[in-house]
């Protein structure tokens, strides 16, 4: 790991992200990771308290085109969070914060994916009127996964 | 501006946000939180409004604004903390300036929406198109909103913040 923190440390990527003066390199990453971000948790947000009960004349069909919103937030903050990764290998791979960020990720993308194959297969959704437990259940994760996301990912300005 | 700066920065309020230094990252946090909440639910609302996801009755995707104005309140008590912690980082800094426009452009857009547009969108259900003066309202609210997150985080970079 280390080996290859250094490497991408010295790659052209993290060279140019790290030293480049010009607003588009850093700050304009960082910035880019932040809208993602709000996209991609807001987007999930909408999603997770209309299953909580909030909204209830909402159709939850209708959230659909939302998932696209999602992975456009998730496209451009992976390759955001790549570059700013690179600008500063070495630091933040030894960063216990950044595996935990990396973790909660993956775990918020599953139970993300698993709300998705819920809500599909049962469009009438009787999880419609979601006072459905397992509905519930998963849109509370999903809201705790994501908000500890962020979190960890502040943090490791800190930690 | 110098003086109230000075005079902020001598409150006990002021030095105890800066002096408990874990008071910081933990509003930063819920600033975030915050962020999120008002890009992805108003977000959602102005996107209904500007004609996209017609699928989604107006009045519905109103229901939620109430957790973008939780939000908004969050970062609005966070943003405050920064703000009296550290004042002279703000009140010289372009971006802040920046920042605290777009704020006014989005409040102004939300009270022009409430009193001359909303009533007339409401009624609106699945796949009804919105009015022009409905997708302008949307169009100005998304614009404010990430504009006044991308002066945020450009207030160390173009300003002097931090």
């Amino acid at each position: 790991m280390t080996d290859f923190a250094v490497w991408l440390e010295g790659s052209a990527v993290g060279v140019w992200t790290r030293e480049s003066s010009s607003i588009w390199a850093y700050p304009t990453v960082l910035t880019l990771h932040t809208v993602g971000l709000g996209v991609l948790v807001g987007a999930n947000a909408v999603i997770d308290f209309r299953l909580l009960g909030f909204a209830p004349r909402l159709p939850i069909p209708s959230l659909a085109p939302l998932y696209r919103f999602m992975w456009a937030g998730f496209a451009v903050n992976t390759v955001t969070g790549i570059m700013l990764f690179a600008s500063n290998a070495t630091t933040k791979a030894k960063q216990p914060v950044f595996y935990i960020k990396l973790t909660l990720i993956v775990l918020a993308l599953i139970v993300t994916a698993v709300i998705r194959r819920t809500v599909e297969r049962d469009p009438a959704l009787r999880i419609a009127d979601l006072s459905s437990r397992p509905g519930r259940r998963l849109a509370a994760l999903s809201l705790l996964l994501w908000a500890g996301a962020v979190t960890a990912g502040r943090l490791m300005a800190y930690l | 501006m110098d003086g109230f700066v000075a005079w902020l920065e001598s409150t006990r309020l002021s030095r105890g946000i800066v002096h408990y230094r874990w008071i910081w990252p933990i509003c930063e946090i819920i600033h975030f939180i915050g962020l999120t909440l008002v890009i992805g639910i108003a977000g959602f609302f102005d996107l209904r409004l500007m004609g996209f996801m017609k699928r989604v009755p107006v009045s519905a995707a109103r229901d939620l604004m109430p957790l973008a104005i939780a939000g908004f309140l969050l970062n609005l008590t966070t943003g405050a903390t920064f703000f009296i912690g550290a004042p002279h980082q703000y009140v010289n800094n372009v971006a802040w300036w920046a920042k605290v426009f777009f704020l006014v452009l989005a409040g102004l857009n939300a009270l022009f929406f409430e009193t001359a547009v909303g009533a007339r969108t409401m009624s609106l259900g699945a796949g009804d198109d919105t009015p022009r003066s409905a997708k302008i309202v949307g169009a100005v609210s998304l614009v404010s909103w990430l504009g006044v997150l991308y002066w945020g985080r450009m207030l160390p970079f173009i300003g002097n913040a931090f």
